[in-house]
């Protein structure tokens, strides 16, 4: 299988004009639900029960026996590998009702969500192994160990990344096996609504400057959809020579969001389904090349500037999961730099600076789409089959809407509740918030088996990377720190109590 | 469409003009991005984070 028909996969076989071709309901939905559910159920907590307690999470370690634990202590007794086992059959319970809501082959699904789930979650217990994870030299003292890569825990997204990325190059065989577990746009999407709640609680403590930082993801619109835009789709067109169905799609996945938007973008336009499924390919490609490079940049020269570095992968990283994984590194990167010289923020705010950017450029892929769907229908090829205005809310990314719920709902638990509740609340979106992280795992190790290199090349589309390279190292990376630089300079996330 | 022709396609590129409403897509986008972006500026000069 190649790796565009791998693209395809991940996109969920659809028609050019982006409409889901079996399914009764889509993936968009699909994370919506799965997220709000996961986010209802942390809440039980609020009313002291516990119902997502059991949960597996790692800590950092040396001795591997004590590296697994249930989410809460008042599930202690299932024990780690419990916790772990736990944790694999109410995926594999949840996640294969939306295999079937997809009309997948269940079975399969089954084997191959099992791969996918252990292989994922080993390559992150890997790297939180203390010469990896370990920071700060009090953490190298407490382990009893004299070096570290100093990955912090997250880290170990790299290491499922990388694991991914071994199952795609090396064993090409077992990635198709595998390919109906692997769907990084339905993990990330789960794990962006799970956020919402996450975020809120985070912004509950610092009102203001939550909003203040909604208000300037403003700029990134204007920057993805105006400005990268424009250059991107000029530089495709004139120094490349490719044609209006290629240069379109392109420059959507360059500027705005990746693999959504070059879809949405080529059903707009009417372009045949390989054109954004083969830029789709590419996007990926690159996000991957981005999260393994970018934080540390970030880490190195942005370490006292978190949020521009925070916003800045929100920029300059393409497709949801990449951005807000990158997110996610570059905070545990700078956080614990910054932690090493004594200054310890609070976690959360420069992930949710990140999501926040990508969710705010997410939101108008719709209506971009119908305005270039507009123009290319009356003014580049004048067919008669028009765009159409309910062709926004079709593409309107529903998980988006989850993100919304979630937030708005922890904004009101932590902040118009009576003390006794909103205290309650922290410990039990906390819960959610571990979902939050294997769902993550779940997509490095996704958008690592999705990325054949050998394969993609062979397709030929070295041409269509040469513009991607151009624009986004020449042009959308650094246009993209400029950005973060000019709006997010100088506010730092407030330091932890 | 095949692979390789795709593959051909893609190397050969397309002779396509930029037609008129391309240009004013391209300068319109970035021109009232650049704006918009200016303005943005000044509103987070004016009101900073508190």
């Amino acid at each position: 299988m190649s790796n565009v028909s791998h693209a395809a996969d991940w996109i969920g076989e659809r028609r050019a004009d982006n409409v889901a071709l079996a399914p009764r309901i889509s993936e968009d939905w699909l994370s919506l639900i799965i997220g709000l559910l996961i986010f209802a159920l942390a809440l039980a907590g609020l009313a002291n029960t516990n119902l997502l307690g059991w949960v597996v999470t790692t800590s950092v370690w040396t001795n591997l026996g004590q590296a697994l634990k249930t989410a809460s202590n008042s599930y202690g007794a299932l024990g780690g590998v419990g916790a772990l086992v736990a944790t694999y059959v109410a995926l594999l319970v949840v996640l294969g009702a939306a295999a079937l809501a997809l009309k997948s082959d269940l079975k399969k699904f089954a084997l191959a969500f099992t791969a996918v789930f252990w292989i994922a979650y080993a390559s992150w217990i890997v790297g939180n192994f203390a010469n990896f994870a370990a920071v700060t030299p009090a953490e190298l003292q407490k382990f009893g160990i004299n070096w570290s890569l100093k990955l912090t825990n997250e880290g170990g997204y790299i290491f499922a990344l990388l694991a991914g990325l071994v199952v795609a190059n090396v064993f090409p065989r077992f990635a198709e096996n595998i390919k109906d577990a692997v769907k990084p746009e339905l993990y990330i999407k789960v794990a962006i609504v799970i956020l919402g709640g996450v975020f809120a609680v985070t912004a509950a403590g610092k009102l203001n400057l939550a909003s203040s930082l909604l208000i300037r993801g403003v700029a990134a619109i204007v920057e993805a959809y105006l400005i990268y835009w424009s250059v991107v789709y000029l530089i495709a067109r004139t120094w490349f020579g490719f044609s209006r169905e290629w240069a379109a799609p392109l420059a959507s996945g360059i500027s705005i969001c990746g693999v959504s938007a070059a879809i949405a973008t080529g059903g707009a336009i009417r372009a045949r389904p390989m054109v954004p499924v083969l830029v789709s390919s590419l996007v990926v490609i690159f996000a991957v090349v981005e999260v393994l490079i970018l934080p540390f940049i970030a880490q190195t020269f942005l370490s006292h500037e978190p949020l521009v570095a925070g916003a800045w992968m929100g920029l300059a990283v393409k497709t949801d999961g990449a951005a807000v994984a990158a997110g996610g590194i570059t905070e545990s990167l700078i956080l614990a730099q910054n932690a090493a010289e004594g200054v310890k923020y609070q976690a959360g705010w420069i992930l949710g600076t990140t999501a926040t950017i990508k969710v705010f450029i997410d939101i108008f892929i719709g209506v971009w789409a119908f305005v270039l769907g507009y123009i290319w229908t009356n003014h580049i090829n004048a067919t008669g089959e028009t765009a159409k205005a309910h062709e926004i809310w079709e593409r309107f990314p529903k998980f988006i809407i989850g993100f919304i719920v979630t937030f708005a709902a922890g904004l009101y638990l932590a902040l118009a509740t009576p003390a006794d509740i909103a205290a309650k609340v922290p410990a039990a979106i906390g819960e959610a918030n571990t979902f939050r992280v294997i769902f993550f795992i779940l997509t490095f190790f996704s958008i690592g088996v999705l990325s054949n290199f050998k394969r993609l090349w062979a397709e030929g589309i070295g041409k269509l990377a040469a513009v991607y390279f151009v624009s986004l190292f020449g042009f959308v990376i650094w246009v993209g720190l400029l950005i973060s630089w000019l709006f997010f300079a100088g506010i730092k996330p407030p330091l932890a109590s | 469409m095949t692979h390789s022709e795709f593959h051909e396609e893609l190397r050969q590129g397309v002779k396509e003009p930029l037609l008129p409403v391309e240009k004013k897509l391209i300068g319109w986008s970035f021109g009232v991005g650049v704006v918009l972006l200016l303005i943005l500026t000044l509103i987070n000069h004016v009101f900073p984070v508190a």
